[in-house]
């Protein structure tokens, strides 16, 4: 899998949860979910879940911290798939 | 007795959820696989309140409801599944769903419902839930649930 595959896909999914664009998402991958993008928590727990299902990896729950923001959520998704030996670190 | 695993009567249904009469959805739990899945028996009688008012001239079930009774399973599964006692400060509630009504469902109706976990954590939920009558699917819906404080839902 490689670094864009990772991008595309996480931002598509985000996308579709937050029900945006995804050159709009894209645009504002650095915004705060919570505070600039009106996700919630639960919106969150959705992103992880569809991710877990999307790459079949497994995110711990306290990993769903991480999940701040798109740039955040792709290295969450690039760091889990490292440790799991799917990707190179 | 129902010797399946996890099967619940009514009086620990009762006991277990937060709701209420005349607002319990669950007679009887058939099957329950902590973090997985369980399955629900739900027998609907002319005499419901809720058929008084919908509709006056023709009983049908609303969807609302049977939406309610899939909310009321994944809370008992919810609830048998977590490791540590909840939270009592907390209330479990629906915070999303995308469901579709197949058929109407009509007082002598036994509905079946299943809900299977898509994500579960300490403080919220994902399921799936397909309701059954007689085999066939009524109620198909994906669900989400968030553990609220009380304090943080204040009026």
């Amino acid at each position: 899998m490689t670094e864009q595959e990772i991008q595309q896909e996480v931002t598509a999914i985000v996308a579709e949860v937050t029900e945006m664009d995804k050159d709009e998402i894209w645009e504002k991958r650095d915004a705060n979910f919570f505070k600039e993008l009106e996700v919630d928590s639960l919106l969150a727990l959705e992103i992880l879940a569809m991710i877990e299902k999307k790459f079949k990896i497994q995110i711990p729950e306290e990993r769903l911290v991480d999940i701040t923001c798109l740039t955040a959520t792709i290295d969450l998704t690039r760091s889990i798939l490292a440790e799991s030996g799917r990707i190179e670190a | 007795m129902d010797e399946s695993r996890g099967a619940m009567t009514f009086e620990e249904v009762r006991a277990t959820l937060p709701q209420k009469y005349p607002f319990i959805f669950i007679d009887r739990v058939l099957e329950l696989e902590a973090g997985k899945r369980i399955v629900c028996l739900k027998n609907v009688t002319g005499n419901e309140a809720f058929f008084s008012g919908h509709f006056p001239d023709f009983a049908v079930m609303p969807g609302a409801l049977i939406l309610e009774a899939l909310a009321q399973a994944t809370i008992l599964l919810f609830k048998r599944s977590a490791t540590e006692a909840p939270d009592p400060d907390s209330l479990f509630l629906f915070a999303g769903v995308k469901g579709r009504m197949l058929k109407p469902v009509f007082p002598g109706d036994q509905l079946r419902l299943e809900v299977t976990v898509e994500k579960l954590i300490s403080t919220g939920a994902l399921t799936q839930g397909v309701v059954t009558v007689d085999g066939e699917t009524v109620v198909k819906a994906e669900l989400s649930f968030g553990l609220a404080k009380r304090d943080s839902l204040k009026r």
